[in-house]
């Protein structure tokens, strides 16, 4: 693989008024040419700490990283050259249109004008933003001002575009629309590293990711080998009355069928080896002993499930304690 | 000369924004005119019966050009704080453009608006019949300059520290007043009792306000002249340094 992103160990400690926080604990990534690499993990998780590094805008406490051939802590210049980074909060001027930021933009790479003018024209047909470019930026709507940032982003044609969790935010329209621009620029010869907390984000963007949480990588691989590895898929089941969720679970433990077993809000959660062998067996255990069964839903593994498994809760109870 | 062309970039984006900002010329503009039309009056009485209000305006407005450097240097940090909140200075951090760069295109552009304002109210005070002297107002621009820039980066390096817009505005107008009441720039601080003109001589823009008093005077020899110079040259200097190196280092 010709990587473009390499790093081993990376870590980042944060001095708080209560102590040392780590954020960053031991992160090693490679990363293709190419490719999209999707960051996954809840708010919190280390992910914009650890893109932060990686973009010359935080120190590196430890360990090593490497970007477009350069080492990030010791030639952070020549590692800005080749990479383009579209924070959460984006950064264009809002007094002035879009052309005047993609303009301004391109000549702190030291483009000449004539130059910087063609790409930003180039570039304004790939991301649709020509009609309205002569606009001030502060009278775009969220989806139009999301792809000015990423235009921003690639003005001077970077090795390495960054995103920061660049849908947030997003209408579900303009997120599809958005990852139709990001596989343009992978298609483009353009490498993709992303950060989301958005499962389908995730699951749909990117050719492999990386699932992070409290500062360490917990799962690797493309999507579907994550997936795989949760092994066979996931039977919701709900009862009508959730105080017999305990006796279903000791009925249906020791069933060959069943791998594991938790308790969910209104029944149980079981993973089994087949869905479609284990559904019939698993209504006949439930019927003949009357628990009331409200509902049954076969799944298979989604992204979330991965998680659930390395770290034993759901990505959107994660999300949720990281905002309370 | 790559970071000169970055300088004049940032330059020109600074001050095509504030250019399109109408309220900000506006109020940039009437604060030395209010003070000249609205202050001389109470002066001139201070001065003495017989007094011109050409005589007063000679004492006062060195003292009002030396607090729109002083005033316009410790605002820079405000913009500072937006273009935080906003993401616009982390874009700029991740490109290559030298940070020296990124920290003077606002200031000089700063102090572009400030010789341009300052010379307005000069202008008006000539018409009020404020005696001219071409040399010393040329040197006297130079003085404010670098006293302005001084101000700037100590501001944007606070505003690059705090962060946030209410930490930022209690450091700098909490440093604000005493400096402006210790220097002497409305009534000279000559006017005071001994231990008030012995603490005048902390305060650095003490220095600029009596400089700026002989230069307007037209004499470039007095010792109030290279005393002002011999106090902003180092100061400057200094702060520019650790403002720069605060922006090399992280920021959030």
């Amino acid at each position: 693989m010709d990587r473009v992103i390499t790093t081993r160990d990376l870590r980042k400690n944060f001095r708080t008024r209560k102590g040392s926080v780590e954020a960053v604990r031991g992160v090693s990534i490679d990363v293709g040419r190419g490719e999209i690499f999707g960051f996954l993990g809840p708010n919190g998780a280390g992910k914009t700490t650890t893109l932060r590094m990686l973009t010359t805008l935080l120190p590196i406490d430890s360990g090593e990283a490497k970007v477009a051939g350069f080492d990030v802590a010791r030639q952070p210049e020549q590692v800005r050259r080749r990479i383009g980074y579209v924070s959460q909060l984006g950064g264009a001027d809002e007094m002035a249109t879009g052309w005047e930021n993609l303009v301004l933009q391109g000549r702190l790479y030291g483009e000449d004008l004539d130059t910087v003018r063609r790409r930003a024209h180039e570039l304004a047909a790939v991301l649709d933003l020509t009609d309205f470019a002569d606009r001030k930026v502060l009278t775009y709507s969220g989806g139009q001002r999301r792809r000015l940032d990423v235009a921003l982003g690639v003005i001077h044609d970077p090795e390495v575009l960054f995103l920061d969790e660049p849908t947030t935010g997003l209408d579900p329209h303009n997120r599809a629309n958005l990852w139709d621009h990001i596989r343009a620029l992978r298609d483009r010869g353009t490498t993709v590293f992303l950060t989301t907390h958005y499962l389908e984000e995730a699951d749909v963007l990117s050719g492999r990711l990386m699932i992070m949480d409290h500062g360490v990588i917990v799962a690797e691989g493309t999507p579907r080998e994550l997936k795989r590895k949760v092994a066979g898929d996931s039977v919701l089941i709900g009862l009508h009355d959730e105080h017999l969720a305990d006796r279903a679970t000791l009925l249906l433990r020791d069933n060959p069928h069943v791998r594991e077993i938790s308790a969910e809000p209104g029944g149980l959660r079981l993973y089994v080896e087949d869905g479609s062998l284990a559904l019939p067996e698993l209504l006949r255990v439930l019927d003949r002993e009357a628990l009331g069964l409200k509902s049954i839903r076969l799944s298979e593994p989604t992204l979330d499930d991965v998680f659930l498994r390395q770290t034993g809760r759901s990505l959107r109870d994660a999300t949720a304690e990281a905002a309370a | 000369m790559k970071t000169l062309r970055e300088v004049g970039l940032f330059f020109q984006r600074n001050a095509t924004q504030q250019l399109r900002n109408p309220v900000w010329m506006f109020v940039g503009l009437s604060a030395p005119v209010l003070y000249l039309t609205l202050f001389t009056p109470l002066l001139k009485h201070f001065s003495g019966a017989d007094a011109t209000t050409g005589q007063t305006l000679d004492v006062f407005l060195p003292g009002i050009l030396a607090l729109l450097a002083f005033t316009s240097g410790s605002a820079q940090g405000f913009g500072t704080i937006f273009e935080l909140r906003s993401g616009v200075i982390e874009r700029f951090r991740v490109t290559p453009a030298s940070r020296l760069a990124i920290l003077a295109g606002p200031l000089l552009s700063g102090m572009a608006f400030l010789f341009l304002f300052s010379a307005i109210a000069v202008a008006v005070a000539v018409a009020f019949g404020f005696h001219l002297h071409w040399v010393g107002l040329l040197v006297l621009a130079v003085l404010l300059g670098l006293f302005m820039v001084t101000m700037g980066a100590f501001s944007v390096a606070t505003a690059l520290i705090t962060k946030e817009i209410s930490g930022f505005a209690a450091v700098i107008n909490g440093l604000n007043l005493p400096v402006l009441l210790l220097a002497g720039v409305l009534l000279p601080i000559a006017l005071g009792p001994s231990w008030l003109r012995a603490l005048a001589h902390v305060d650095p823009l003490y220095y600029v306000v009596e400089g700026s008093r002989a230069l307007t005077a037209g004499t470039l020899t007095d010792d109030h002249v290279w005393q002002a110079f011999a106090v902003t040259i180092p100061l400057c200097a200094v702060v520019v340094f650790w403002a720069t190196s605060v922006f090399r280092k992280a920021v959030a």
